[in-house]
């Protein structure tokens, strides 16, 4: 360490550290453009100029290294001439108009006028003429905002090393591009937007949609980890992948889940519709596979008996209902040192995972292996315990959680819906995984564009259904099932009919079909009841022994469990954002019981929710979050990778639907070890651009966030 | 969720909410302010300098402007649609807050007129070395040193949300911080001052009928979402109608040289799609009144047109008419800037051999345009007697090639919408204050009625920094 002295104060620095990063680190601003803490001093922009004692004229601060005795001045009347000057230099050819700018009140360069001044008329604006290129994914390169600070392609070369960005000239204008004005992802641009995040002005910008720009810089950044319902952290395992390390992946997804293994086969991957790589080659990155291939080869060596682990507290709570939800949450409370029971009605625990995800889809032994991880951890689990007064469960349990998921199918009210042969999806699919009889017929209509849908339908294919139709009132672009789900399911012969009305079922003593007509358009008015145009003439009828309603679920309780009920059916929470307490005291509730059918992802999530909203009841602190992968630190040198841009999407090898239809073995056989790593390599990973210093304003330091500590 | 406790919360720090934070912390008040971008000033930034009557600066330039003349001037000009107890105060005010900015370090110019026609109400912000835009940033600095000198406390990039009422007095409001966290203010106080919902486009369309980037091309500031108009009408104050500040340019002009905008906005012959005159082109500098003459021409449009020897006119002598914001009269690089327009395809420029081919080329009436440019080329000769345009000013379109380029409506954003009294406490329907709901800037800016007062210029910002004083006075004596 070496004194320095900045405007008579002695400073405390590294020798050989640049003056201006002290200065800014040590809470006295200088004004600068072209520096930034993460790339090396250019010196050009002539901002930071200071005084150096003993020395004529002015140096910039940037370029200057900390040694013993060096005394500096950053303020007098020459050092503001000749800033106000550089400053004026620098936007004479600078757009005079900011009011078209998106970086309007996020500029540096706009702070840097209020800090210095202005430019007048006394130097002449000179246009550059370059028009903003938008036909790159993701970012916007807007040249005639350019200030030529440099930060972009020292940002890409040096920092990034995927040297893209370079100084070129047109005419007598200089700016930043790619050699031979090439699109960036024909430059092997990687996308990781470090170019956006230096850029001072408007010049590199992301590519926002309105939706994006409510969100926080962070959840804008990196979609996939805002997306994901849990928040789980995909960059950094999909880096662990990338690097085939298993174990370390499986257990950064195991920090906000005990059902990895699952969700890497049936998530409903909210990260996936966020992912960025979407923008560049039209496929997102293919997490779930990466995940499903990540806990596959799990030994468990990070987490097994590692996680965190509360003494008792001697509080008791009981979970009802072993779903997702309620599983998630007896295994955190767990955790967090409380006795926990979980009672479940149907003889297995796992509740639609159980019971309404067919087996071709989620293997059962996969969910039997994840509950055994919770009963391990000391929950214990009683099934067949059914419970219809849960108030009366207070005193003997301090807490109880209504985690009774969805389990009672919508009949609609349409004519013949009550006739012999019309079932329910969840009735339906819970006799086939138990193996009792399900009344299917040869000919079958299953109504409903979801996944529950075609869950049914695919079901009754494997039960020996001879011909099975899917219709829903969805056009084929917005049925809600998965398209994967669709197109399997066309392939295994299953008919799909979009964009129908159910007019009626018809038959006499049992169903003979169900007359349908076509919609010319769907939606919902503003409280939610859908608004629906049928083309006319268009009645049609398709005949059928057996209609399978997958129309929605709702949860199975009436007003006798002594809860207040809310729309849908569902039990009442005092707000389904920040407080699962239900309407009798020491009652909690989540998942699909609270807010209807979601995800299983979006139930671990209301589980997590309640369980450390219990534990703070139970006079815990709440914190449920545990570490448990080993700390990554990411190389932010991620070099070029020729074709990037390119890289296809990787997928799984599937069975072909004749060998699958009649069986309900997986048969998705996920990506090979290999695939998964390659397919890592495809992640953009925005989460490295958070780690880039954010500006230094004039304004913090007057305002004092920036730290005067040191 | 992270907590503050305050006395007066100011939603936004442009010139109106830092005003009204320096005011209300002069007056003894706690004041913290939350703003959506990661620096203050707003608006303001772009802007020169805000408007003042009876000031020194007029006294010393020998410029009769008092209250009363100033007063009657703007009735008038506004036939008394407004409220002239804010009115009168405001102007009553003004030179006073001259003197108030020059107390925290302000300098200013001197006193300006946007045009001839103008009074010289326009104080702009001295900033060492001459005239020209961003000016008023100066004037940002100060206001936010002397807010933090006062102990007033900055949430940056912290976005207000909503104004939390309780037993019908505001107590709070709600924000969200830069990681997404949620902020709660305990407050007893609140001022809005967002500056209104100028790059709202949806808003735009709904509430004046124009639509954004087509016809009409004002300020789209960022995070100008209309989030102040908003909160005030859920909190119960009564919403009023929101208009667009208009004023004209050159359509893609920003994206070319200077020269191209500066002489396409010269008084040349300016037709409408019919191929008609429809105004004094003197007065095309008021751009207020020719961005309301392109409203009323089909498609909202007009075109400028000039010959190859006014070009050369203009380039050899400089234009005609220059202004503070367009000070330099050198247009040599008009072509380089044409010639941009045409390498990145702005299809809102034209150059033809002739009338016909550059009526054509326009989509203006073909046969009307000869005739109006054979009837204004024997008016340059003669007089002007349709629209009695200064004879100096008139130029005959004779030497082909001929250019033209389209003018439209732009502006500054959009104004008023919150009901507001002189001491700019926000009313409800029935004409009584909110407690503890205060607006000021544009969001309160109800005071042009159809048109800015161009006259009077300097007024966006001078009512900006007034009302936001007036309201910064009010609520520290609501709190007290």
């Amino acid at each position: 360490m070496v004194t320095i002295t900045i405007n008579g104060f002695p400073v405390q620095v590294q020798e050989g550290a640049n003056v201006l990063t002290c200065a800014l680190d040590n809470g006295i601003y200088i004004p600068h453009l072209c520096h930034h803490k993460d790339l090396s001093p250019l010196g050009s922009c002539r901002l930071c100029i200071v005084e150096v004692e003993g020395q004529p004229g002015v140096t910039p601060a940037c370029t200057l290294k900390a040694k013993e005795g060096l005394s500096i001045r950053t303020e007098n009347e020459e050092i503001k001439r000749l800033r106000r000057l550089a400053l004026e230099l620098l936007l004479t050819a600078h757009p005079e108009d900011c009011s078209t700018c998106p970086k309007y009140g996020n500029c540096e360069l706009q702070t840097l006028i209020q800090y210095i001044g202005p430019k007048t008329g006394r130097m002449k604006l000179r246009s550059k003429g370059f028009k903003p290129v938008e036909d790159n994914p993701l970012l916007i390169h807007d040249m005639d905002r350019c200030v030529l600070c440099g930060r972009c392609v020292r940002a890409c070369n040096e920092l990034r090393g995927v040297h893209v960005l370079h100084y070129l000239k047109k005419d007598m204008e200089s700016y930043v591009g790619t050699l031979h004005g090439k699109l960036l992802k024909d430059a092997d641009c990687r996308f990781c937007t470090a170019c956006a995040a230096v850029c001072p002005t408007g010049t590199i910008r992301d590519k926002l949609t309105e939706a994006q720009k409510q969100k926080s810089a962070e959840d804008r950044l990196v979609p996939c980890r805002a997306e994901c319902p849990a928040h789980t952290d995909v960059p950094r395992y999909i880096r662990f992948v990338k690097e085939g390390n298993w174990d370390a992946a499986a257990a950064v997804i195991r920090e906000k889940s005990p059902f990895p293994h699952t969700l890497g086969l049936i998530c409903t991957r909210a990260c996936e519709l966020g992912c960025k790589r979407n923008m560049v080659n039209e496929s997102p990155l293919s997490i779930r596979n990466i995940k499903r291939c990540a806990a596959e080869r799990d030994t468990g060596s990070h987490w097994r008996g590692k996680g965190k682990q509360l003494p008792d507290t001697g509080k008791k709570v009981c979970v009802i209902g072993a779903g997702p939800a309620g599983l998630t949450a007896a295994y955190y409370l767990r955790k967090q040192g409380h006795a926990v029971t979980v009672k479940e009605a149907l003889p297995l625990p796992g509740g639609m995972l159980s019971y309404g995800i067919p087996a071709y889809r989620l293997p059962r032994q996969v969910v039997a292996d994840e509950i055994q991880v919770i009963r391990d951890a000391g929950v214990v689990i009683e099934t067949g315990a059914e419970v219809d007064r849960p108030g009366e469960l207070i005193p003997e349990y301090d807490a109880v959680l209504m985690a009774i998921g969805s389990h009672s199918g919508v009949r609609l009210p349409i004519p013949g819906s009550d006739l012999p042969g019309v079932l329910l999806n969840i009735d339906f699919l819970r006799s086939a995984a138990m193996g009792r009889e399900t009344g299917l017929g040869r000919r079958v209509i299953v109504l409903g564009g979801g996944n529950v849908a075609f869950d049914c339908a695919r079901t009754a294919k494997r039960l020996g259904a001879g011909e099975i139709h899917v219709a829903c009132l969805e056009a084929r672009d917005q049925m809600t099932a998965d398209e994967e789900e669709i197109t399997q399911a066309q392939e295994e012969g299953i008919f799909v009919h979009p964009a129908q009305t159910f007019e009626r079922i018809t038959g006499e003593s049992c169903v003979t079909g169900v007359d349908f007509m076509d919609v010319l358009s769907f939606s919902f008015d503003e409280n939610h009841r859908a608004m629906i145009r049928k083309a006319p003439d268009s009645l049609h009828h398709i005949n059928a022994d057996t209609v399978i309603f997958a129309t929605g679920q709702r949860p199975r309780i009436t007003s006798d469990a002594g809860l207040a009920l809310g729309r849908g059916n569902s039990i009442a929470v005092r707000d389904m954002e920040t407080d699962l307490s239900a309407s009798s005291p020491g009652i909690f509730a989540a998942g699909d019981c609270v807010y209807g059918t979601k995800s299983v992802i979006q139930a671990i999530e209301s589980g997590r929710r309640a369980a450390s909203q219990i534990d703070r009841y139970l006079g815990g602190d709440g914190d449920i979050n545990e570490t448990l992968a080993p700390a990554q630190h990411p190389d932010p040198h991620i070099g070029c990778v020729p074709g990037f841009g390119y890289l296809e999407r990787k997928e799984p090898a599937v069975h072909p639907a004749e060998e699958r239809q009649n069986n309900f073995n997986p048969f998705d056989q996920g990506l090979s070890e290999c695939d998964a790593c390659e397919e890592a390599g495809r992640c953009l990973q925005c989460d490295l651009r958070l780690q880039i210093d954010k500006p230094h304003l004039w304004g913090d330091y007057a305002n004092g966030t920036e730290g005067r500590n040191n | 969720m992270r907590m503050y406790d305050t006395q007066v919360a100011v939603i936004a720090a442009g010139p109106a909410g830092l005003s009204a934070a320096v005011q209300a912390a002069e007056r003894g008040a706690r004041v913290l302010v939350c703003e959506k971008a990661a620096a203050v000033g707003g608006a303001a930034n772009m802007g020169m300098g805000p408007l003042g009557i009876g000031t020194r600066y007029q006294r010393q330039q020998m410029v009769d402007l008092t209250v009363e003349k100033a007063f009657n001037m703007f009735m008038e000009y506004t036939h008394y649609n407004v409220d002239a107890r804010l009115i009168r105060r405001y102007f009553a005010q003004s030179a006073e807050t001259i003197e108030w900015l020059e107390g925290m370090g302000v300098e200013f110019e001197g006193a300006f007129r946007y045009f001839p026609k103008a009074e010289p109400t326009w104080h702009i912000v001295k900033t060492d070395h001459g005239i020209g835009p961003r000016a008023a940033s100066f004037m940002v600095k100060a206001l936010y040193a002397r807010a933090l000198d006062l102990g007033v406390q900055f949430l940056l990039e912290t976005p207000a949300k909503k104004i939390v009422i309780e037993d019908g007095k505001v107590v709070g409001v709600l924000a969200v911080d830069a990681s997404g966290e949620d902020v709660r203010i305990n407050c007893q106080a609140a001022i809005i001052a967002t500056g209104g919902a100028g790059a709202n486009k949806q808003f735009i369309l709904e509430e004046t009928g124009y639509r954004h980037g087509e016809d009409l091309f004002s300020f789209a500031i960022p995070g100008l979402m209309g989030d102040g108009l908003r909160m005030a009408w859920e909190a119960g104050a009564e919403r009023l109608r929101v208009r667009v500040e208009l004023a004209a340019e050159v359509e893609n002009g920003i994206y070319l040289t200077g020269s191209v905008a500066n002489v396409f906005m010269q008084p040349n012959l300016l037709v409408n799609r019919q191929g008609k005159r429809v105004m004094n082109e003197e007065h095309m500098q008021n751009t207020t009144f020719l961005a309301n003459v392109i409203s009323h021409q089909k498609d909202k449009v007009c075109f400028s047109i000039v010959d190859t020897s006014i070009i050369h006119s203009y380039i050899a002598h400089g234009v005609d008419v220059t202004s503070l914001v367009r000070t330099n009269p050198d247009v040599s690089d008009f072509y380089d800037g044409l010639r941009m327009a045409k390498e990145n395809g702005y299809h809102t420029f034209f150059k033809a051999d002739t009338i016909a081919e550059l009526a054509r080329e326009m989509g203006v009436n073909e046969e009307n345009l000869i005739q109006t440019v054979a009837d204004y080329n024997d008016a340059c000769d003669s007089l002007d007697g349709e629209f009695f345009k200064d004879a100096r000013l008139l130029r005959p379109l004779v030497r082909p090639p001929f250019y033209g380029a389209q003018v439209r409506a732009a502006g500054y954003g959009t104004v008023g919408g919150i009901r507001i009294n002189e001491n700019c406490e926000a009313c409800g329907k029935n004409f009584e204050p909110v407690p503890g709901l205060y607006a000021a800037g544009a969001d309160a800016c109800n005071i042009y009625d159809d048109s800015y007062m161009f006259l009077l210029p300097g007024n966006s910002m001078g009512f900006a920094v007034n009302s936001g004083r007036i309201a910064g006075m009010s609520a520290a004596a609501y709190v007290r």
